[in-house]
């Protein structure tokens, strides 16, 4: 700790370039008499040398990354879901604590409620706000969008695996992978071909080519 | 898309209907906010999870953005309370896991096969270590800390992204500083480094 007159903080902001250019100089000056600052200078100079160390080994994986945008879409779409849902649940919440004990106001109102969520999901005084209609409309579209690339990527890296590795069971995992993304679109078929030609031997590149350019 | 285009122009797009820039907003800011919260939580999952919360946030807010500060600095402001809340949450209901089992084996992989391996170790706890001394930070010291050494943000948008004032952002920086100091000082002083 310096025990001289200058404060501990003027060496971190030294350190850390954070001192006004006019402090500079006369505290450089100032290091080359005092044994404490310098100590103190050297000792938070150590301290940022070993976190800018540590904190450097900290890699992202470009794994990690490839999927957040499909995921902020699927957040998007499903809170969209979820606010419909929670309005006709809590409409019905309401109407439980009114009525739970007369079994015929609650048949009536039941009737009442089937009225109310027809009327809630067309929601003629309150329009959708524009934003909604558009975030969720986007979002299926943007995870459709992500859900095309990733078939495509799953195909394509099948094709590279099976002719650069040669590795069948790793090719026909991709393929099974890209048959479960494609469900309920044409790449399922392109799926099946490159499977049953994997399984036959007679997967090659003409084929391939051809079939991604499907 | 073209890499001129400034943050605050996409934003004004998207804001015109123009959805396509929201995803180039996301492909800009995704990895410096990962990197972030994977520094700040520790966890690859946890950070991924977050990550993709801010974004949602972001999304659901920026209809109405008005560019007051950078977007960027709005974004760390996101990704900030987030990581303020999960330290919060993670302090009143603990769970007591391996600690650092996840970020050095990103290092495992790209380590050198034919270096030392028993220096290798140490290298290892020893990042071990110091990023658990700066965990030990108080979660605003750990954020201007952060957001100051590795983020590449000047005082006056840490002070932004953390609504605090910039004196008080100095005040926390020195405290982390200070903290750090006294928490990795046996590290040279017993010449474990």
């Amino acid at each position: 700790m310096p025990k001289c007159i200058k404060s501990e903080g003027q060496a971190i902001d030294y350190v850390y370039k954070l001192l006004p250019p006019a402090e500079e100089e006369p505290f450089e000056e100032h290091l080359k008499n005092c044994p404490d600052c310098t100590e103190a200078v050297q000792s938070f100079d150590t301290v940022l040398q070993l976190t800018d160390k540590a904190q450097a080994e900290v890699t992202v994986p470009e794994l990690a990354l490839q999927d957040i945008e499909m995921n902020v879409y699927k957040r998007l779409a499903a809170t969209h879901k979820q606010t419909l849902f929670s309005r006709v649940r809590a409409y019905f919440a309401n109407f439980g604590s009114v009525f739970r004990w007369q079994k015929t106001a609650a048949a009536s109102t039941a009737v009442l409620a089937l009225i109310t969520i027809a009327i809630l999901m067309s929601n003629p005084f309150q329009p959708e706000p524009r934003l909604q209609l558009t975030e969720a409309q986007s979002a299926y579209a943007r995870i459709e969008q992500y859900r095309q690339q990733d078939i495509q990527r799953n195909l394509e890296e099948a094709l590279i695996t099976h002719h650069l590795r040669n590795d069948a069971w790793e090719t026909e995992s991709r393929l099974h992978r890209m048959k479960e993304q494609a469900h309920g679109t044409t790449w399922t078929k392109v799926a099946d071909d490159h499977l049953q030609n994997l399984q036959s031997g007679t997967l090659n590149r003409t084929q391939q080519n051809s079939k991604s350019r499907n | 898309m073209d890499k001129l285009i400034d943050d605050e122009m996409l934003v004004a797009q998207f804001q015109s209907g123009r959805q396509n820039a929201f995803d180039e907003l996301m492909k800009r800011y995704k990895s410096k906010i990962f990197s972030y919260l994977l520094r700040s939580v520790r966890n690859y999952e946890d950070a991924e999870d977050i990550t993709i919360e801010v974004f949602f946030k972001a999304y659901r807010a920026l209809e109405n953005w008005q560019p007051k500060a950078k977007f960027s600095t709005w974004l760390y402001k996101i990704a900030s309370n987030l990581a303020i809340d999960y330290h919060r949450t993670k302090a009143r209901h603990p769970v007591y896991a391996l600690e650092d089992t996840e970020i050095p084996e990103a290092n495992l992989v790209a380590s050198d096969l034919y270096s030392d391996p028993e220096k290798q170790l140490e290298e290892q706890e020893r990042g071990r270590i110091i990023r658990e001394a700066v965990d030990q930070l108080s979660p605003k010291q750990k954020a201007v800390f952060m957001l100051s050494r590795y983020e590449g943000l000047q005082l006056k948008e840490v002070a932004e992204t953390l609504d605090m004032a910039e004196g008080t952002v100095k005040i926390h920086l020195h405290r982390a500083v200070k903290r750090l100091q006294t928490l990795l000082r046996p590290l040279w002083e017993n010449n474990e480094i």
